[in-house]
């Protein structure tokens, strides 16, 4: 095994263990930490994708403040130690849960043994995409009508946050 | 160099987690960062394959799923602590994810 | 590149309209404080002029910014659907006494409803998947947060959160799906997808793997089983204004989207014949998934109606059971189909409303939901009560009314494509769907008025809101030639 097979599955090992933890602690504060952890697993995932700019943003964006969002909430509500993980499960989550392990087996064969399966080396195209030059250009060109609409659903969401969470009005 | 495939397999195992989360935590907080996973683990499908394709589009949509999984998170937050004053409990048991 | 991008600005003048509505509402929201019921006369400007520039597009074909949005027959019609219904909802929100409550966010409220509407109008033109989850996104957030804008109401929060819950969810799966589709095509461009499916070198299971999550993604939008779960609590939960909304507009804009994303990825081109029957690409059956749900998705709604006592909750049920029919006019594959698709949204539009106008007026009255409670109203308030009773024979589809021509219509193109068990269980889900509305009817009408039995009063401007959409549901049941022909001339779409 070279260093970069090592490497990779060290990654992916780590991403899915903190994974499951994160669905499995019954504090949501360790949740937290655990799913601020899978973010940086996967930043390097995606470093070894060549994607630079993506992997700042995944930090600077989803951990610096999005989990910082989840944190100050939990914080505020003040939330225990939770007694039960779950429910009993019901028959309609137990057919939920096998459809959806159906799925996986499904697109885990695809993607394992399938024909995408052919494409073993990444583009020599990709050090030049991952850039924040590459990328801006693009986004004020090509995707400039996208990026308009985002900005009103930013908007949209602030405006609604505030409605939704302010306790009174008068 | 790693295979398309092996990045592939590790995002659908990372969806599935995010599925089992949504399907079986009682905490919405919980429930909402099973959410993120997903989200994260579609972002991996995007990025493997922008690079492999040599093509910027799939960076594009990771861009915007990020913007996007900010705006419903900051929603699903603040409709937590809504329901929170009313019933002070963020379990979603009488929530009955699946009724008819 | 700035060029195009200012080309582009000159077609894209309804939307840039309805982003300064938004924009305006805000700060009119801010400048009139206690008088921000007014906010909703400036979304009426906005509307009015964002009509005016749709009604400027008629005729045109064109893509603009980069074939991310189309500008064709097919999205002008939506958009007017969409307008037409955003007057409509805003005109029941000035009406609506369940928003009194919230008074001083109402200003808000209206800013909500615009930005849904520009979603909904980015939807009904999106030719690039990137852009169709986007507009789908900004529609559902907001209409996340209208949903839960009432707290008064019992489940308001509760119904809201399951929302977003299911919003997100699915929006994950739609994500995925598109994702996997990149993959094997390389393109968001649905016309590059087209164009790389057609070359047939991929994995099929891959696409319908792709497929069946961006069926899940959309069908959420649209409410067609199994996706329907979120909408009956809702339906239930939200103010009626916005139930209203998302049973018409919202699902008009997410079949329009699904319509599109349909008919221009997934077939062979070379094989489209004049006569507007088409041929899928190969690999994915999306059609038969499509009927499974068609039949599942009005089956259920109807069946699971008659047992509500709640009109919301029946009218919610009700408008997933015509989703089911809807949904027949993409399966069969054919340009009447689609045709019959868009009259039926434009009858749906009137008779729906009109539901649930009315059920409105009788809850802003006597303040319930209870289809019990409304025993012998129709002594108590004639006018209001046959309006009620026109609107649910339009609903089951008995001529002379406008549901009767859309059903018809929608049927012959089943029948003529060749589907005729599925015509069958829509023709038995139609009579089951008599059971709930005539229920409605009986109690009104046939039941004496028990306790209180004093007449009922509603104001002139309530009873010209009933008109508006009562004369639509007759006169369109009685004279439909050119709202039939309008609906086959805007078929067309871009590329095809």
């Amino acid at each position: 095994m070279t260093f970069e097979e090592v490497f990779f599955y060290f990654l992916a090992a780590g991403a899915i263990v903190s994974a499951l933890l994160v669905i499995t602690r019954r504090n949501p504060i360790n949740s937290v930490i655990f799913l601020v952890l899978n973010f940086f697993f996967l930043v390097a995932l995606y470093l070894t994708l060549k994607a630079q700019f993506i992997a700042i943003i995944q930090i600077l964006v989803y951990a610096g403040a999005i989990m910082v969002l989840f944190m100050f909430v939990i914080m505020l509500l003040n939330l225990g130690d939770e007694k039960r993980l779950t429910d009993r499960v019901t028959w309609k989550q137990f057919v939920a849960i096998g459809l959806s392990l159906a799925f996986v087996m499904q697109v885990l064969y695809i993607v394992g043994f399938g024909e995408t399966a052919e494409m073993k080396t990444m583009s020599a195209k990709a050090v030049d995409i991952g850039t924040v030059e590459y990328i801006g250009k693009e986004l004020f060109s090509y995707y400039v009508l996208p990026i308009e609409a985002i900005s009103v659903l930013i908007v949209a969401a602030v405006v609604g946050a505030i409605v939704l969470a302010k306790r009174k009005f008068d | 160099m790693i295979p398309l495939n092996f990045y592939l397999v590790l995002s659908a195992l990372l969806f599935t987690i995010g599925v089992v989360g949504v399907l079986t935590r009682r905490n919405a907080i919980i429930v909402f960062m099973s959410i993120e996973l997903m989200l994260n683990s579609v972002n991996l499908t995007l990025v493997a394959f922008s690079s492999f394709l040599g093509d910027a589009t799939g960076q594009m949509l990771v861009f915007f799923v990020i913007t996007i999984a900010a705006a419903e998170a900051a929603i699903g937050l603040a409709i937590i602590i809504a329901l929170f004053r009313n019933k002070q409990t963020v379990n979603i048991d009488e929530i009955n994810l699946l009724k008819w | 590149m700035a060029e195009h991008i200012l080309e582009s600005i000159s077609l894209f003048l309804p939307e840039i309209a309805l982003t300064v509505t938004l924009c305006v509402a805000i700060i009119a929201d801010l400048i009139l404080k206690e008088r921000n019921q007014n906010v909703a006369y400036v979304v009426i400007a906005g509307l009015v002029i964002t009509t005016i520039f749709v009604l400027r597009q008629t005729g045109l074909t064109e893509t603009i910014f980069s074939d991310m949005v189309a500008v064709d027959p097919f999205a002008v019609f939506f958009k007017i659907v969409l307008a037409v219904s955003g007057f409509f909802i805003v005109f029941f929100s000035m009406k609506c006494r369940e928003l009194d409550a919230n008074k001083k966010r109402i200003g808000e409220y209206y800013m909500l409803i615009v930005a849904m509407m520009l979603g909904m109008f980015i939807m009904v033109g999106a030719t690039n998947l990137l852009l169709m989850y986007l507009a789908l996104e900004l529609s559902s957030i907001a209409s996340y947060i209208l949903a839960g804008y009432t707290k008064r109401a019992r489940d308001s929060a509760e119904a809201s959160l399951k929302y977003v819950i299911y919003g997100a969810v699915s929006s994950g799966m739609l994500i995925y799906g598109v994702s996997i589709l990149y993959g094997i095509t390389g393109a968001t461009d649905i016309y590059g997808v087209n164009a790389a499916l057609q070359t047939g070198d991929f994995s099929p299971l891959a696409l319908l793997t792709a497929g069946i999550l961006i069926i899940a993604g959309f069908g959420y939008k649209v409410t067609v089983a199994p996706f329907h779960f979120w909408s009956p609590d809702v339906y239930e939960g939200a103010p009626i204004t916005i139930t209203a909304f998302l049973a018409v507009a919202s699902k008009a804009a997410g079949f329009a989207m699904m319509i599109r994303f349909f008919k221009v990825s997934f077939i062979d081109t070379a094989l489209l014949d004049t006569a507007g029957v088409w041929d899928i690409v190969e690999g994915f059956q999306w059609n038969i998934i499509l009927a499974v749900m068609a039949v599942l998705t009005m089956t259920l709604g109807n069946l699971v109606a008659i047992w509500q006592n709640n009109i919301k909750r029946l009218l919610a049920y009700s408008s997933i059971a015509h989703a089911g029919y809807i949904l027949m006019g993409l399966v069969v594959l054919t340009d009447q189909g689609i045709a019959s698709m868009m009259l039926y949204f434009v009858m749906y539009l009137f008779m729906n409303f009109g539901a649930f106008y009315i059920a409105m007026l009788i809850s802003n009255k006597l303040d319930t939901e209870d289809i019990e409670d409304y025993k012998g109203l129709g002594y108590r308030a004639p006018l209001v009560c046959v309006a009620m009773a026109v609107f649910l024979i339009s609903l089951t589809g008995i001529p002379p009314t406008a549901g009767f021509i859309a059903k018809f219509y929608l049927f012959a193109a089943v029948i003529s494509a060749g589907w005729y068990g599925l015509v069958l269980i829509a023709a038995i889900n139609t009579v089951i769907s008599l059971f709930y509305y005539v229920r409605i009817f009986r109690n009104m009408f046939l039941i004496e008025p028990e306790g209180d039995t004093s007449k009922i009063e509603f104001s002139l401007s309530s009873k010209i809101l009933v008109f508006a959409l009562l004369i639509p549901t007759i006169f369109f049941g009685v004279y439909f030639r050119d709202i039939v022909d309008l609906a086959q001339a805007s078929v067309k779409m871009f590329g095809l």
